[in-house]
């Protein structure tokens, strides 16, 4: 070709090519991206403002919605608009499912457009709007193009803009529609591997159909795994599988359900029930440091820490008010065996093992429940108000004996009473088992994260923990037993055993109006009420069948008597203890302080402030006396206003499967727990089981 | 017709890939894999017991993998785990029916050009040790600790974009992770979003 031709050919193709950077379309060899707008009634304050990108891709080709799923990454815009006016997020249309081999992406094919809404306030004023985008798309059929362009359009302000008319009423279609007067909820089950999802009140058309599940939020659904779903009557169910490498945790989610064939999904929101449990297993580091707010992530003891601290808490359960009374009426048996060294040290061996073992039993029943999979944390015992009332029967027939009502020897046939004094040794290992029963609810400090840890060891290493709390409580009693220099030095039997013995009937009777006072809490006055009518019928039978000077058929009558007022006494009071959730009354109408519930918790830290939430039972003295002083200084309570940090009580004086599976989240198994939860933290901040206000100001005040 | 056949037929495999292989999660024992590296040699996660193990998924035709080589993050981040004594070993499981796919010479030549520093480059064509471990894309990082636990799993960074420049202001997954492994403290961001191409599994 001459010279000149080719001069001028070059001339009119460059003039041709078309110049991308200014230009409203953008094309490359996989799609046709175009920067479209809608605005009928032009551009000014309150009038419906629309701009989209409007994307063609080739055959095969495929971008991606807001969850692209497996891979992939959504399509982005970036504008850039004058003074006043302002764009909103992508109004996505609704996607389609992209198998890619084993994965799963979510995307669209062949013509979609991503509109968005624009606001214009006041502050714009001009003939047109001149519109800058920066838009980013993944396209890949099978690769994958990052691409990207540079979009400029002008819309006259007087105008009507509706070309593209029909393609934004399309997209509007196409976008999921918000299911109004549709419920939904959903659940973790299965240790947080499902999610179930339940929708009523979805439209008719849907009824009985296979709707598609799109999640909204990314790294939760494991995308590519089948969902089994089903209709039952007007409710949608799904069993929606958790990605076994989940990165988020969302407290709600929302998400589309699309039906075969349809271009519109519908789109639903809903709580997710249920912990998120830690996103990976915290390892056991070598250190032992238990902090003073320590946080649960990784609990820093050691195992052999772990038994120091647990032997240290036992014996501080020697002080609680519901194992005193027991131990001092062990001391009785001191003065009686003070001579005898053997038997004071067998004594004191029986006691021991019967700590422990009760203990040990008990820990292993727990392992087994647990392994059962109800939701049971330690002092379950006293949460049924049953066996709190049962307990106050026994401490009180214990009392009357003490007082000298009626004596064990009368009541037995003689036989049995003689063979109860002939074992000396079941009578000790039988006390070690009542103190623990009372004591295991009250956790004193120190033993709080030894438990937690207890129960993220085998069964082997947990059960040790708790033996060693166990010979931690009988310690104390063990040495003095052991030591016959400390037993000589207690005071020789005589008249005064007598009255020590009536004077100890005063602490059993003082721990009985404790249970009393715990009964209230879990039933109603009522059940009170009941429980002292039962402690008198049990006087009264006591007082008959104790009744040796009379002859053998007064005896029997009054004795049927005293049977016949029992048994209706109980049962007149049983079913008062026995109604589940009976008015269980919130402790005292402290109008400060919120029922605790994970998702209060959500909302409280979105809307930026910190939430304090007591972990309380009314059977737990530590919690009791934290309430009296450092929750009840008002100097606390006004430095907590002051931060806006919310309380919340979570009440576990009944069984509460919710509260029992968050202790379990935290590391921790009984109560008190008091928990700071930050906004921005996965986990709160544990403060340690006895509270100081210098304590708690610290812990605000900390990151 | 045919269509609802090649439907159904996808929504049993799918229903059976996921039934039977449960993929790995974070805080279980790392699933066991064996494979040839570039050069023939077998390499199992046995092999490195004791020792901590980086995976790599790699696809040298993803514009994310390039991002990370290209910009040297990728050869660095591998420097400095190895100098550590940590065993980084990088995946390529696309399969041969794929464009990708590249045969274990190519792979050894490319990775020999980057000046990676990987202990060993594993041939996974047939999808076996990206399936056990969930890999969805390329690049997905793992981390194992020396106890054979996975202790992190996701992205290489912070930045889910195939620009280059973004590397700078990222935050690296994997250093953070390596040096939570080995100082005994829990990996603090245990598990993140994994970006990137799709792993080439076969029917890609």
């Amino acid at each position: 070709m001459p010279l000149l031709h080719r001069l001028l050919l070059s001339l009119v193709l460059g003039l041709a090519l078309p110049v991308h950077a200014a230009g409203s379309v953008v094309t490359t060899g996989e799609v046709r991206a175009e920067l479209v707008a809608d605005a009928p009634e032009g551009v000014a304050p309150g009038k419906p403002v629309w701009l989209g990108l409007q994307i063609e891709h080739q055959p095969q080709w495929h971008t991606y919605w807001k969850n692209p799923g497996d891979s992939g990454l959504p399509t982005t815009l970036t504008w850039q608009l004058p003074a006043g006016v302002t764009a909103g997020d992508i109004a996505w249309p609704t996607p389609k499912r992209l198998p890619v081999g084993p994965l799963m992406n979510y995307g669209y094919e062949g013509r979609v457009l991503l509109p968005v809404a624009i606001a214009v306030s006041p502050a714009f004023n001009g003939n047109a709007l001149d519109v800058k985008l920066s838009a980013q798309w993944l396209v890949c059929k099978d690769v994958c193009i990052p691409q990207q362009g540079e979009f400029a359009l002008s819309i006259p302000a007087q105008a009507s803009t509706a070309a593209n008319r029909a393609a934004f009423d399309a997209a509007q279609a196409a976008r999921p529609q918000p299911a109004n007067g549709a419920k939904a909820a959903a659940e973790l089950i299965d240790d947080a591997k499902t999610l179930r999802v339940s929708v009523s009140g979805l439209p008719t058309a849907l009824h009985g159909r296979e709707l598609a599940f799109f999640a909204e939020t990314a790294g939760v659904v494991e995308h590519a795994a089948r969902i089994s779903t089903r209709w039952e009557g007007g409710t949608w169910q799904a069993q929606v599988p958790i990605s076994a490498q989940r990165f988020e945790s969302p407290a709600q989610m929302q998400a589309v359900l699309v039906a075969p064939g349809a271009t519109a999904g519908v789109q639903i929101g809903f709580a997710i029930a249920g912990m998120w449990p830690a996103l990976a297993a915290p390892p056991v580091p070598p250190a032992a440091t238990v902090g003073a707010a320590a946080t649960p992530a990784a609990p820093a003891i050691g195992l052999p820490v772990a038994l120091a601290f647990a032997l240290l808490g036992g014996m501080l359960l020697n002080l609680m008010p519901c194992v005193f009374p027991i131990l001092s009426l062990k001391l009785l048996g001191f003065a009686g065996h003070a001579h005898s060294r053997r038997a004071l040290l067998a004594g004191g061996l029986a006691y021991s093992a019967g700590v422990v073992l009760s203990f040990v039993g008990l820990a292993a029943l727990l392992l087994v429940l647990r392994a059962g999979g109800e939701q049971i944390g330690w002092g379950f015992q006293l949460q049924s108000p049953v066996f709190v009332a049962a307990l106050a029967v026994l401490f009180t027939l214990i009392a009357l004996n003490l007082a000298g009502l009626f004596e064990f020897g009368t009541l037995l046939p003689s036989g049995l009473a003689s063979m109860r004094l002939r074992h000396p040794l079941a009578d000790s290992a039988l006390t070690g088992v009542l103190a623990v029963a009372v004591a295991s609810p009250c956790t004193a400090p120190f033993m709080g994260a030894a438990l937690g840890l207890a129960f993220t060891l085998p069964p082997v290493q947990a059960l040790s923990l708790f033996a060693a709390l166990g010979i931690g409580m009988a310690l104390p009693y063990l040495i003095a037993s052991a030591w016959p220099g400390l037993a000589r030095a207690m005071p020789r039997p005589g008249a005064w055993m007598s009255t020590f013995k009536t004077a100890m009937a005063f602490p059993m009777l003082a721990t009985v109006v404790w249970l009393a006072w715990v009964l209230g809490q879990q039933t109603s006055i009522d059940g009170v009420a009941a429980l002292l009518a039962v402690l008198v019928a049990l006087a009264f039978a006591l007082w008959a069948w104790g009744r040796i000077d009379s002859g053998r058929l007064a005896r029997m009558a009054w004795s049927s008597a005293g049977v016949v007022l029992l048994g209706a006494a109980l049962a007149w009071a049983l079913p008062s203890w026995r109604e589940a959730n009976a008015a269980a009354p919130a402790p005292g109408a402290d109008a400060r302080w919120q029922p605790w519930s994970p998702s209060r918790v959500a909302t409280h830290n979105a809307e930026g402030r910190s939430v304090f939430v007591d972990f309380t039972a009314a059977w737990c003295v530590t919690c009791q006396v934290n309430k009296r002083t450092t929750l009840g200084d008002a100097a606390v309570l006004a430095d907590l206003d002051a931060r806006r940090v919310v309380l919340l009580r979570a009440d576990w004086t009944r069984r509460d499967a919710t509260i029992s599976a968050e202790l379990t989240r935290l590391g921790r198994n009984g109560v008190p727990v008091y928990a700071i939860y930050k906004p921005g933290q996965a986990l709160p901040t544990l403060l340690p089981e006895l509270l100081s206000p210098q304590l708690l100001r610290d812990a605000l005040a900390g990151p | 017709m045919s269509k609802n056949i090649r439907f159904v037929a996808l929504a049993l495999s799918l229903a059976f890939t996921s039934a039977a292989t449960p993929a790995a999660s974070v805080g279980q024992p790392a699933p066991p894999f064996s494979a040839s590296d570039t050069s023939g040699k077998a390499v199992s996660l046995a092999d490195f017991k004791g020792r901590t193990v980086v995976l790599e998924w790699v696809n040298p035709e993803c514009p994310y993998v390039r991002k990370h080589y290209d910009s040297a993050n990728m050869q660095a981040t591998q420097k400095t785990a190895t100098a550590l004594g940590v065993v980084w070993l990088s995946v390529n499981s696309t399969h041969a029916s794929h464009v990708d796919f590249k045969r274990p010479a190519e792979m050894a030549a490319w990775t020999k050009s980057q000046g990676a520093a990987a202990t060993a480059t594993l041939m996974d064509g047939d999808g076996k040790i990206g399936r056990a471990y969930g890999a969805r894309t390329t690049p997905h990082l793992y981390v194992i600790d020396a106890k054979g636990t996975l202790v992190y799993a996701g992205g290489i960074d912070d930045k889910a974009s195939a620009n280059p420049a973004d590397v700078k202001s990222a935050k690296n997954h994997v250093n953070a992770a390596l040096a939570d492994v080995l100082a005994g403290r829990a990996v603090a961001q245990p598990v993140t979003r994994a970006y990137g191409c799709s792993v080439k599994y076969a029917d890609s």
